[in-house]
């Protein structure tokens, strides 16, 4: 197990450094001029030219890939072109709130689908299976930041119930669990949720089915085992597949969230890269993108090592 | 795992992906057999159908010019006489563009999973079929880029690349070809180890011929199955993309960009700007649908 | 963390009844605005974000020499001394010029403002090896200030600076150069990173709280040198709000008491409930800049001329819902340069035809031009569909016109590159508009042909002995009276010569809640923020 567990975190390195690289050259790919993002259109070259030597950005690329690695490997992610300011500092606010607004989706989702999921598997073909599955496919298939608008327009536009945009009076800065605040989190949650909550759902219904035909739960039931035990054994059979699905779903809401983000103009890292887009400035587009398939690399290691622990069958070579 | 994790997950497609087949015309007759009982995959082929024929038929369907704009229509809600869905923040016709707006937003859905099918199916090829290193250098390069969440990958090349139709098929394009080429490697490499294969080579079959008569035909049901799947990822994110301004560019109609475009006027014509959307969301639909009910039917498991 | 986040959801849903509706009654009056900028404007002296930047973080917290007069609403807005009570250009050499500082005013952070810190700010700029040199903020302003040669102190009150050629235009280049405190950088161990996040200038409003991307918090500076301008409202609270439709939400949900440039078609719902739209016009031109590169179509006045006529500017007017106002040339015919072109810009479709027909072209035999656009920008108005709309209104005559779409910011750099530039070979033309506040900005940097890139934003290499000749004299004259009837003269011979597609003047909508009282909407870029009151 311990040998598993290292040999995973070994195997994690090298996708890392593999992550890195692309990163990198996606920002050398970008057209344009990098310095566009703070050097207004009349400042004279010697002015830009200095800038450049400022950012390294004169040097050879491989060179500036082994700066920007050994930068990023103590944590300096470097300075934003737009603002001057760390972008270390700037995601990891970014960074709280996407997580909050994460969190709270896979609150509303995660329950949900497995509910849905596991009572649809369990009445595998009934109508209710049918209805369960509907609404799965409906929530693979919409596009969610449509069903943002969509949303902002029946509660913000029509209603006036829910504010449409943002984190509430105080920004991140001030944010606080009452309903001055919470109410500008109920939309862009709900809508986050959606896909999550299909995928899950699909997941644990076509999981608990599987389970149901198996031999075991009618040798079970013929024991004379009660139904919620069955139950109980089901489930604990569908655990580690509905925990890896879940994981990979919280992977991808991290990652996965820019366009609610932009719909809703929540403050978290999908606005900020948005922003880093509009505005190219590539060492936040490279910080951003950086910290967020570490997160997902990361997500995924634990996720696998979680998996067996709780089932040992599932170790891979 | 027994399904997919399926739209927008682009989970790892795992080992069984074997279909069990015996006779190929016994079997695709069966298919065709039990797609014909399955109304439900029926009625969203005949959706997509229409989504399809209206697309390629627009100029001759759409009652009025795509790019023809009147200051006095401007807004119009819908279900005024001539304006069946009301018009645009330009006053041009809604129907017509969304009739038009199916050609970029279905090419733009489409054509990347098309591409990455063909390159992920050869790098697979490659990689199952050599094994070794070759197995080795492809699959780990694939690993990388598992290594991002499909929308951020997306978001990232194109952001990279700038706005554009093509920039964003490239993008796509790229974040699809992993799980494609991973199913292929996995389903060739396990052929490549049974014994019919083995004994095809020592009778000295070329690796040619090897591939086309015995690798390919395992490996193209449940890629093109997998690919179905992808299609309604695909036209949601491209649609996405075209909604944060790096897809399609104005003025031309895209279902994506027109309900970016419309986004300003949701306080004025709310119900306008909503259409687009929908048009997305059936074409997703169906194609989830359609990918559902063409697994039954082959009866391959994923 | 999450043990943590889940007892804030279970407080959270405890609270939510008792706080429901109640909001937090405070004695303190506060004024709430939306900006359009993606992020707030630099703050530790030169903003960025162009002149939204000046408007918000620039003449709040910082003074330059010499300040614009925003006080008026009814007439174009001047300048008038600032942190300087005199300028003088001498007798003998036109070049140098003698300012007078004004004693006694002290930066936010306590410390003197004398002519060691007029200095050191310049060297801010200008010195690339003194130790306060701040690359991002010379890269703000140096553009703005192209005629400064030399500097030097002449005693604690007194700065001279020296031009490089005779520049009548001088002063207005002093209002973009902003002093920030020198005492309070060096407290700060000289980190301009840290000083943007605690800036310490000498304007009305101080800065607290800065929270990137979110807020900036500015308040009154009770000890401000002109008592006629400390601020009446305790706080303000600037949030970046890029996109209209998120800053009309924001407006008519409460959540900013005032939002720049709302989306115009939300403009009838907003009055419906009571908010009001401030507008004004402002030295700002939205227009097509034409390549003028040998090979250009543009080199043929008729054609210049039909597309001039072709442009249904009351069309576009119903478009904007009334937030523009029809170009008759480059500067607003209440401009003191407009002068007298008999080039009247008007909608005569029918002249344009007659004309393209001159040249050659008609409906079926259209000219094919390519003009790089950008979906949004600072003051590019409603660049699609006004974009949009040229391209039809110019079908009808015989213009076929292609859009090359970019992001502002690539926009900008295709810009600064010219025409001739190989990554601008087939385009005939782009639409970035401008400002044109000074004799510079306004005519100087497009029309004289010492200004062909990359010296200047001649982006069309555009040359003209004639303009040439008037500008130069104009920049030499000293008399504001003579100066006025040169760029008159300037002004009537571009529009005569339709040197530019123009379209549009923008009226510099705002929208604000009923609760704010006091402020005048100057017809400027630059708006005053001091006299207003929340009520």
């Amino acid at each position: 197990m311990t040998a598993y567990v290292i040999r995973r975190f070994l195997y994690a390195i090298p996708i890392a450094l593999g992550v890195a690289v692309i990163i990198f050259s996606l920002v050398h790919i970008a057209p344009g001029d990098p310095l566009s993002a703070l050097v207004p259109a009349d400042a004279p070259s010697s002015v830009v030219e200095r800038l450049r030597r400022d950012y390294g950005m004169d040097r050879p690329v491989p060179a500036q890939f082994v700066l920007w690695l050994g930068r990023t490997l103590s944590g300096d992610l470097g300075v934003s072109i737009a603002t001057g300011r760390p972008v270390a500092g700037e995601l990891t606010r970014a960074v709280a709130n996407t997580l909050l607004l994460a969190v709270c989706a896979s609150l509303i989702g995660f329950p949900l689908g497995i509910l849905l999921g596991g009572v649809a598997g369990y009445f595998n073909g009934r109508a209710i299976d049918r209805i369960a599955t509907a609404t799965a496919i409906t929530g693979v298939s919409v596009p969610h930041y449509w069903l943002g608008m969509l949303l902002v327009i029946v509660f913000s536009v029509e209603l006036n119930l829910l504010p449409a945009m943002g984190m509430g009076p105080g920004g991140s800065s001030a944010w606080s669990w009452d309903w001055t605040h919470l109410r500008h989190l109920v939309l862009p949650a709900v809508t986050l949720s959606v896909i999550p909550m299909g995928i899950v759902t699909r997941t644990v219904r076509a999981t608990v089915a599987e389970i149901m035909n198996e031999d075991f739960v009618e040798a079970l039931r013929a024991k004379g085992m009660r139904e919620s035990q069955v139950v109980r054994h089901v489930a604990k059979n569908a655990a580690p597949t509905a925990l890896a699905v879940i994981g990979l779903q919280l992977g991808y809401l991290l990652g996965g969230s820019i366009l609610v983000e932009v719909v809703f103009a929540w403050p978290g890292t999908g606005f900020m890269l948005n922003t880093a887009i509009i505005r190219r400035d590539l060492p936040l587009l490279q910080g951003t993108i950086l910290v967020l398939s570490m997160f997902f690399v990361l997500v995924n290691l634990l996720v696998d090592i979680l998996q067996t622990m709780l089932d040992p069958r599932m170790q891979r070579a | 795992m027994a399904e997919p994790t399926g739209a927008t997950a682009l989970g790892t497609p795992a080992d069984d992906t074997v279909p069990r087949r015996t006779s190929p015309r016994g079997y695709w007759t069966n298919v065709a057999k039990r797609l014909r009982r399955d109304k439900l995959t029926l009625f969203f082929a005949l959706l997509l159908a229409l989504v399809f024929l209206s697309a390629i038929f627009a100029p001759w369907l759409a009652p009025a010019d795509p790019y023809a704009t009147s200051m006095l229509k401007r807004l119009t809600p819908i279900g005024t006489p001539g304006y069946p869905l009301g018009a645009d923040e330009l006053g041009r016709d809604m129907l017509t563009r969304l009739l038009y707006g199916g050609r970029l937003s279905l090419l733009m859905g489409i054509l990347p999973v098309v591409n990455a099918t063909v390159a992920g199916c050869i790098l697979g090829l490659i990689a199952g079929f050599f094994g070794g290193r070759v197995n080795m250098a492809i699959m780990r390069a694939m690993d990388v880029f598992y290594a991002f969440p499909s929308v951020l990958l997306a978001i990232a090349i194109a952001g990279a690349l700038g706005a554009g139709v093509v920039n964003t098929i490239v993008s796509l394009t790229v974040v699809f070809i992993p799980p494609i080429t991973r199913i292929t490697e996995s389903v060739t490499t396990r052929i490549r180890k049974q014994d019919f294969v083995e004994a095809a080579r020592a009778t000295g079959a070329g690796n040619l011929s090897l591939i086309r008569v015995h690798v390919l035909g395992n490996v193209l049901a449940p890629v093109l199955i997998y690919a179905s799947s992808l299609v309604s990822i695909s036209i949601i994110l491209a649609a996405g993309l075209s909604f944060l301004g790096l897809g399609a560019t104005p003025p031309e109609p895209e279902w994506g960009l027109m309900l970016n475009t419309l986004r300003d006027a949701i306080f004025v014509s709310p119900w306008v700007a909503v259409v687009p959307g929908v048009m997305i969301f059936i074409t997703s639909m169906s194609f989830n649908m359609l990918s559902d009910g063409l697994r039954h039917a082959m009866d391959v498991r994923m | 963390m999450i043990i943590r986040f889940l007892k804030g959801w279970a407080i959270a849903v405890l609270a939510v009844g008792a706080f429901f509706g109640s909001a937090a009654a405070s004695a303190e009056t506060v004024l709430r605005i939306g900006m359009t900028a993606s992020d707030i404007p630099l703050t530790a002296g030169q903003p960025d974000n162009g002149f939204e930047g000046y408007r918000f973080t620039g003449y709040t917290i910082y003074d330059a020499l010499i300040n614009w007069d925003l006080s008026s609403a009814d007439k174009a807005s001047d300048i008038r001394p600032g942190l300087a009570t005199e300028w003088s250009v001498s007798e003998n050499d036109p070049t140098v010029w003698t300012i007078e500082l004004r004693q006694g005013v002290k930066f936010h952070d306590g410390s003197d403002f004398d002519a060691d810190a007029v200095i050191w700010n310049l060297d801010k700029i200008f010195d690339e090896n003194s130790p306060q040199y701040a690359p991002d903020q010379a890269a703000q302003v140096r553009g703005r200030i192209t005629s400064l040669e030399s500097y030097r102190k002449v005693d604690d009150d007194t700065v001279e600076i020296t031009t490089k050629e005779p520049d009548s235009f001088f002063p207005y280049q002093l209002t973009y150069v902003l002093y920030s405190s020198p005492a309070h950088w060096e407290a700060l161990g000289g980190d301009w990173n840290a000083f943007s996040g605690k800036p310490s200038g000498t304007g009305p409003f101080k800065a607290v709280n800065l929270v990137p991307r979110e807020r900036l918090e500015l308040v009154p500076n009770p000890d401000y040198w002109d008592q006629d301008r400390i601020p009446k409202t305790d706080r303000i609270v600037l949030m970046p709000i890029p996109e209209a439709s998120a800053r009309t939400s924001a407006l008519l949900s409460g959540q900013v008491d005032w939002i720049e440039a709302p989306a115009p078609d939300a403009i009838p719902r907003m009055e419906a409930q009571g908010f009001s739209i401030v507008t004004n016009p402002y030295p700002h031109i939205w227009s097509w800049h034409l390549s003028r590169v040998p090979d250009s179509p543009w080199n043929d006045i008729r054609v210049r001329k039909a597309a001039n006529l072709a442009v249904d500017r009351e069309g576009m007017k119903v478009l904007l819902r009334d937030l523009m106002e029809p170009a008759k040339g480059h500067v607003l015919p209440s401009s003191p340069w407009f002068g007298q072109p008999s080039f009247d810009l008007h909608y005569d479709p029918d002249e344009a035809k007659r004309l393209m027909e001159e040249a050659g072209y008609s409906k079926d035999n259209p000219l094919k031009v390519t003009i790089k656009i950008s979906p949004s920008g600072s003051g590019q108005m409603q660049p699609l569909p006004m974009n949009e709309f040229m391209q039809e209104t110019l079908k009808e005559v015989g213009f076929d016109v292609a859009f090359e779409v970019m992001e502002w910011e690539s926009l900008l750099s295709h810009w600064r590159a010219g025409a001739g530039d190989q990554i601008n070979k087939g385009i005939d033309g782009l639409n970035v508009s401008y400002a044109t506040v000074d004799p510079f900005s306004a005519f100087v940097r497009f029309m004289q042909s010492s200004q062909i890139p990359p010296n200047g934003l001649n982006w069309g290499h555009f040359s003209d002995p004639k303009l040439d000749e008037l500008m130069t004299r104009a920049r030499a004259t000293f008399d504001e009276t003579k100066r006025n009837e040169i760029l008159a003269e300037v002004h009537t011979y571009a529009v005569d010569e339709a040197l530019f597609v123009w379209v549009a003047h923008d009226v510099n909508p705002r929208a604000m809640s009923p609760n704010v009282q006091g402020f005048v909407q100057a017809q400027n870029w630059f708006q005053d923020l001091t006299p207003i009151r929340m009520e």
